[in-house]
């Protein structure tokens, strides 16, 4: 049975709960006296108890990621919230910012106050036009009401690379320059922002946290698997009933979720494929998505990954081959063309697919893509090119003979 | 500070710097990598993927570049696994690459050509036609053009305007195999030090405009010289050949790597100083203006010297080598002559940057310093003989010895030009370097050493 749980989704069925009088009616901002009680390490030592797990895709222990931040630096810390929202099939982090915008506020007010920051910026996605009003206009309100005095937040607008949704390359395009992920420090350390240090976190990881600092660790753990703590804005799109957003505890069933809140497969047909977390997670057969729960250890045993949790549910009628064009055209569109595997390999394998579809191809083309896979898995600056052969290699192996028909 | 540490790479210990970059080892000691976009002046980028290289109890291949040295670190920088890596990446290096060798410039100091004959040697997997087409003539200003479509988007000639010159001209615009390295409209690459970009790009992109479609490389013979622009001695190779039927030429300047003096780079002016050099030269002996056979004119050179016995001013040029200034101070000694150095005319504050280049623009102006050498105008107004200085000077009679034409005088000897001749320099930092002579013309013109020779006879 799917027990509803409503961490980040609590006010999403208020109606305008998008302005400050009706969220603070529903409880908004009163973990802002509570944190007081707390130090700022105490706070750190809070979220690194409840396992809150970043939730842009990566799944990395958050309060680790804290815990790298300095605490008596001579410069000032950042944090700057990724709501660069790209990933096709999620869209999780809209509803948070159009939903319930003070939520995202009162997370990042409690974020700065643990990390010391004094500014945040929210890098947002620049095709989120719409939805940055709202956010602003809450950020406004906060202002005036006085919640922002010690703490500057800035709304940026991304200009629709794909790749500044990486963290690093993020914090390049916020920096005013190409949106080009940087080479990773050797050791474990902060993220630098014009040389401060930064924490960088998803939309609803910050939203996550005023219900840990108000409920505590205990209360988030009781959520979720040990491995996976707490909820996560799973979202459905494709050939479902009811597509949308809706919160759930990990460790679920990928089946049980799509059919209590998704209502099903699609006029009664049957299941074929999963996408399980935004395009770059590798796609599953209707077999795998049987068994899988939804947690992070469970999607990763199947070779796939847990990513964002918007999964692209795809029914017996669709044309793998087409799928993975389409997908394929979007990383060779997007692939920032800075490390040649990635930059030379998306339009290779979009290009010999192609072929494959329009049925000019061969099986050695097949080939030929595999080995592009495996020539931009793991030696690339960011997860881009390994996200992409993940994603070939999951379709080719998974739906293989639907390529060999074509060819 | 770092210790000094040993580490293996295929088998061999090699002691180095902890945390130093491991790619400098394995260039240092001259172990195969492949690699575009690092640069010892611009350090790592990590673009290119090349130097990938395996390090044991690491599950993948790692970028010699972005790998610090650690104590006990075992490397393995050739084998089947990480030659097959290379090999691939190169692949995919050369899917859009239009393989315009035949009519590319840089053919024949390719690093692209070079890596492909030791990796790749593949057949090429995709059509002509279906390879991403970009521009091919782009005039990027400053005599360096550019074909997009021979790029490997090092990032190389971007980094070096933005690290080096701080100028911002280039950048990389659009994304994925639509990247390219452009100008912003209207903001032409111009910056004295340019062309340094054409000698970075380690393909056919950046040609100079200069030198492009008038020697094969493969021809060129180098000659490591100093540059004689000013007072810096950037360190050059004098790039020369003697075509068929045709007369030793310089075909460009280089920059030589010395990081006491010019790091990596040379700039602009001096690099196309080597055109000034074979243009307007003196090539013939004259003696009012009508050509006289050299014989003679060493006779009436050496009767004028009779004549104005104790009137006599030698004039020396500051860019002559030391050897030739140490000779012509026992010459003006043995003819009791003055002698002056005059370094007005090298005088230049607007040439001065904080690069490289030097407000003083002669290249053996400090050995005049040095020699305690009067630097006045000549006073006594009888013979002058003036050995290549170029400002004029008003006498009963002038002498000179000239490599370029437009001396005002009644008797005119033609001499070799530094790139004829080699000799000692000084630079402003007190350091000597040797320049080596590149170019052996089919009539060469004497050296001043020469002339004084044949004087004494």
């Amino acid at each position: 049975m799917m027990r509803t749980c409503q961490i980040v989704s609590q006010k999403f069925a208020i109606e305008d709960a998008h302005t400050l009088s009706i969220a603070q009616e529903h409880g908004a901002y009163d973990t802002l006296a509570k944190c007081q009680e707390f130090t700022p390490l105490e706070m750190i030592q809070i979220i690194k108890e409840s396992g809150l797990r970043g939730k842009g895709g990566g799944g990395a222990p958050a309060g680790a990621k804290w815990a790298l931040m300095p605490q008596d630096s001579e410069q000032s810390s950042v944090l700057v919230v990724n709501c660069d929202e790209s990933e096709p099939g999620t869209f999780k982090d809209r509803q948070i910012i159009t939903k319930d915008p003070h939520l995202l506020i009162e997370g990042i007010l409690l974020t700065c106050y643990a990390i010391k920051a004094q500014d945040a910026y929210v890098y947002i996605r620049g095709e989120y036009f719409q939805f940055q009003k709202v956010l602003q206009r809450a950020i406004d309100e906060a202002e005036e009401a006085g919640f922002l005095k010690n703490i500057n937040i800035t709304l940026h607008r991304g200009a629709g690379a794909y790749i500044c949704g990486e963290k690093s390359a993020l914090l390049e395009s916020l920096e005013g320059k190409r949106g080009h992920p940087r080479l990773k420090p050797k050791q474990p350390e902060p993220e630098w922002y014009f040389g401060q240090p930064t924490l960088v976190n998803n939309v609803e990881t910050i939203a996550s946290v005023p219900f840990i600092i108000q409920n505590g660790a205990e209360a988030y753990r009781a959520f979720g698997t040990e491995k996976s703590p707490g909820t996560l804005l799973f979202a459905m799109s494709g050939h479902v009933q009811n597509p949308g957003v809706y919160e759930a505890e990990f460790g679920v069933s990928m089946m049980d979720y799509i059919n209590h809140y998704g209502g099903g497969i699609k006029n009664g047909k049957a299941l074929k494929a999963v996408i399980p977390g935004g395009a770059s997670t590798g796609v599953i057969t209707a077999k795998e998505a049987e068994e899988v729960t939804l947690d992070y250890e469970a999607l990763r045993s199947m070779g796939s990954a847990l990513g964002t949790g918007g999964m692209i549910v795809m029914d017996e009628s669709t044309c793998m081959v087409s799928v993975l064009k389409n997908l394929l055209e979007f990383y060779h569109e997007e692939s920032c063309g800075q490390c040649t595997p990635c930059r030379e390999g998306t339009g290779w394998a979009n290009t010999l697919l192609g072929k494959i579809l329009n049925k000019r191809g061969s099986s050695a083309d097949i080939n030929q893509l595999l080995e592009i896979a495996d020539t931009m898995n793991g030696k690339t600056i960011c997860v881009f090119a390994p996200a992409v052969s993940s994603v070939i290699v999951s379709f080719l192996t998974g739906f293989r003979d639907e390529f060999e028909v074509m060819v | 500070m770092n210790q000094n540490i040993e580490i293996i790479v295929d088998g061999q210990t090699y002691e180095a710097e902890e945390n130093s970059l491991l790619i400098d080892l394995l260039i240092k000691h001259e172990i195969k990598v492949p690699y575009f976009c690092y640069h010892e002046s611009l350090g790592a980028d990590g673009n290119c993927r090349m130097c990938m290289v395996e390090i044991v109890g690491q599950k993948r291949p790692q970028i010699a570049c972005d790998t610090l040295i650690k104590p006990g670190m075992e490397v393995h920088s050739k084998g089947e696994k990480i030659d097959t890596v290379r090999t691939n990446i190169l692949e995919l290096e050369l899917i859009n690459h239009p393989v315009d060798c035949p009519t590319c410039d840089q053919a024949g100091e390719c690093s692209l050509q070079d890596f492909y004959m030791d990796y790749g040697l593949h057949t090429s997997k995709i059509n002509v036609q279906e390879k991403v087409t970009h521009a091919k003539h782009v005039d990027l200003g400053a005599n360096v053009m550019l074909d997009q479509e021979r790029c490997v988007l090092c990032a190389r000639c971007t980094r070096f305007t933005d690290k080096i010159t701080h100028s911002h001209e280039l950048g990389i615009i659009g994304r994925g195999d639509d990247a390219r390295v452009s100008t912003m409209p209207g903001r032409p690459l111009s910056n004295p030090y340019a062309m340094n970009v054409v000698d970075l790009c380690p393909v056919g992109a950046l040609t100079s405009k200069d030198f492009r479609f008038h020697q094969r490389v493969w021809f060129l013979k180098s000659a490591e010289a100093i540059c004689q622009g000013c007072s810096t001695g950037c360190n050059i190779y004098i790039d020369h050949n003697k075509p068929k039927y045709r007369d030793d030429t310089v075909y460009r300047f280089r920059p030589r790597r010395n990081d006491a003096v010019n790091g990596f780079f040379i700039c602009d002016d001096g690099r196309l100083s080597y055109k000034a050099l074979e243009e307007n030269r003196q090539r013939q002996t004259l003696l009012e203006g009508q050509e006289i056979e050299t014989d003679a004119a060493c006779s009436h050179l050496k009767a004028l010297v009779q004549q104005h016995q104790g009137n006599i001013t030698v004039i020396i040029d500051a860019n002559l080598y030391t050897e030739e200034i140490t000779a012509l101070l026992v010459y003006a000694e043995t003819i009791k002559a003055e002698v002056t150095a005059p370094l007005e005319f090298y005088n230049d504050a607007n040439f001065e940057d904080d690069l490289l280049k030097s407000a003083q623009c002669a290249a053996n102006y400090q050995s005049v310093l040095d020699l305690n050498l009067s630097t006045q105008a000549p006073d006594k107004k009888g013979l002058i003989i003036n050995f290549n200085y170029p400002e004029q000077f008003h006498a009963d009679t002038v002498v000179s010895f000239n490599t370029h034409q437009g001396a005002q005088a009644s008797l005119i000897f033609p001499i070799a030009s530094y790139s004829e001749n080699s000799g000692t320099l000084t630079n402003k930092d007190g350091l000597e370097q040797f320049s080596k002579k590149a170019v052996t013309k089919n009539s060469p013109s004497p050296t001043i050493l020469e002339w004084l020779e044949r004087l004494k006879q």
